[in-house]
């Protein structure tokens, strides 16, 4: 199933290509080709399962990674299709009318990263979330422990313990006990 | 939903169906819209159990994620550890190091685990319909595999068994045993549920036609699973892209026709059937040796930089985790693909104007929705 990556390579150009198992492919595109690919791969390749679509926060590269997997179900190979977009300017082109369903991972995508899908039917209608109003809570910068600290602190009067402080002060510096011990 | 539109359904009669409702498949809702008896429009709503179980494992070890992730799907949550260990075994390099015991048990484990979430659903099918007495021996049957379950792992529900390079334990003594003893038991007591169930003409004249769905969606909607396997079509992902220990078990891919909800409901009753054969043969299969690789320090453990997707077949279809790591001893994203989230949200939506409203529940348990895993 090389040939495929081979053939997305002259027609639409890639970054790189990896075949992670026989039935795992990879490959990278600019992020302006991603629906002339997706429209390709589903119209003139067996590629016709949208089987998933994610984000990756790479934050030290001020980047987004979006991630579609597309399935041939009868060859059962797997394709996926990775690209980066500017995380200052988080949007995408939708590809809900490719595949209804995108309609909710792209939901979800902007409520937990802030990429925008211009023109997906339920972009800034929560998903999860309800009167939300910090930064999307995937991101990488988003801090769980302030966010808790800050919105449900703790009852008056209980007792807090650091949990390596306790651990070494019952079982030593070590902090775990050998067959010996 | 858009402002249109929801201008447009605010002149029909609108019914919060769950979050707090016994004909609901867990934490969720539906909001519907009616005209008379019938369903006009849908909208599944979650949230209702969000405890960011995606965001969590970004901030523990890899050991430290299996108590989160067996959460995610809570009735069936072998399929979510052995998808996550599977899935950073590939990218340490682990993978070709798991044993041969280690492998055959884990196929045990997802098969013990297939079977008590059928037998669960296959009771939640009528028990929508209103009717008590069979998911209660159901039920009951179910916990017959808990009990091996309990004894295996400890745990009757979440198990925490599967692990990165193998298994936690061996079986203990006499296990094989025991567990043919609970099949035969299960075996005996299934032809009292056929009759309740297959032979019911209540369940039978709720069921044959309803809830048909088209097979042109199953692509179009990348569906998978019972609902797939209820139209006539083959796909199992144990079959498909084989893994563990299926490869070399003797079975063929359950289907039937008719796509409508007691097609779906007969085919979870033959996998019970297919799963009670697969758990023996495993059994009898199952050879000496190591249960788990040698592991590294789980404190220390860094996994080099990469991505994968890994894929088991979940008793509700297709479950998926997407997997990336940066080098470091956490994970950078972890991304469960679960067949509800499509079942559930787009299918269901789908599905549900022209439906009866007394239709919507057996319709939901036909696709066996699963919220915690709608909201990861």
């Amino acid at each position: 199933m090389m040939h495929i990556l081979d053939e997305i390579r002259e027609r639409f150009g890639a970054e790189w290509q990896n075949e992670q198992r026989p039935d795992l492919l990879q490959i990278g595109v600019q992020a302006k080709t991603i629906v002339p690919l997706l429209t390709w791969l589903k119209a003139h390749t067996p590629f016709v399962q949208l089987t998933h679509l994610s984000a990756v926060d790479w934050i030290e590269d001020g980047e987004f990674q979006l991630t579609y997997l597309l399935t041939d179900p009868k060859a059962h190979v797997s394709l996926m299709v990775c690209t980066r977009i500017d995380r200052e300017q988080a949007e995408a082109e939708s590809i809900h009318a490719l595949w209804p369903q995108a309609v909710t991972y792209e939901q979800e995508i902007n409520e937990m990263f802030g990429i925008h899908f211009p023109g997906s039917p339920r972009q800034g209608v929560p998903f999860i979330l309800e009167g939300w109003n910090d930064i999307p809570p995937m991101r990488r910068d988003f801090d769980t422990v302030a966010y808790m600290n800050s919105h449900h602190p703790s009852r008056p009067g209980r007792e807090h313990t650091d949990p390596r402080a306790y651990i070494g002060k019952v079982f030593g510096e070590r902090g775990y006990l050998h067959d010996d011990d | 939903m858009t402002t249109t539109e929801t201008a447009e359904l605010r002149r029909r009669v609108q019914l919060w169906f769950g979050p707090q409702h016994p004909g609901i498949t867990g934490n969720m809702s539906v909001q519907a819209w009616l005209e008379g008896d019938t369903l006009t429009a849908g909208v599944t709503h979650v949230g209702y159990l969000h405890r960011g179980f995606e965001k969590l494992m970004e901030r523990r070890r890899y050991i430290q994620s299996f108590p989160i992730v067996c959460r995610i799907c809570v009735p069936e949550p072998d399929t979510n550890e052995y998808l996550l260990a599977a899935g950073l075994d590939e990218l340490s390099g682990l993978a070709a190091e798991v044993p041969e015991r280690g492998r055959w048990i884990r196929t045990l484990v997802l098969e013990m685990s297939r079977l008590q979430m059928n037998l669960m659903t296959l009771g939640g099918h009528i028990g929508a319909m209103a009717m008590g007495a069979a998911p209660n021996w159901l039920i009951a049957m179910r916990d017959f595999v808990l009990d091996r379950f309990e004894e295996l792992t400890g745990g009757r529900i979440y198990h925490m068994f599967i692990t990165y390079g193998g298994v936690r334990r061996d079986l203990p003594e006499g296990f094989a045993e025991r567990m043919e003893a609970d099949l035969e038991a299960i075996e005996e007591k299934l032809p009292l549920v056929d009759n309740v169930i297959f032979d019911s003409s209540v369940f039978r004249k709720r069921a044959i036609g309803v809830g048909v769905v088209p097979e042109e969606w199953v692509d179009e909607m990348s569906l998978s699973g019972p609902i797939v396997r209820a139209m006539g079509i083959p796909r199992d992902v144990r079959k498909d892209f084989p893994y563990e220990k299926y490869p070399e078990l003797d079975f063929e891919v359950v289907t039937t026709t008719g796509s409508d909800i007691y097609a779906r409901a007969w085919v979870r009753r033959q996998e019970i059937a297919q799963s009670i054969d697969l758990i023996r043969q495993i059994l009898r299969k199952m050879p000496e040796g190591p249960y788990c690789a040698k592991l590294p320090n789980m404190l220390t453990w860094t996994i080099p930089p990469g991505q994968t997707y890994v894929r088991a077949e979940a008793t509700r279809g297709e479950m998926g985790y997407y997997v990336v790591t940066d080098g470091s001893d956490k994970v950078r994203r972890v991304h469960v693909r679960a067949p509800s989230y499509v079942h559930g949200v787009a299918l269901l939506e789908r599905m549900i104007p022209g439906t009866n409203i007394a239709d919507l529940a057996p319709l939901m348990v036909s696709f066996q929705v699963c919220p915690p895993e709608m909201e990861r």
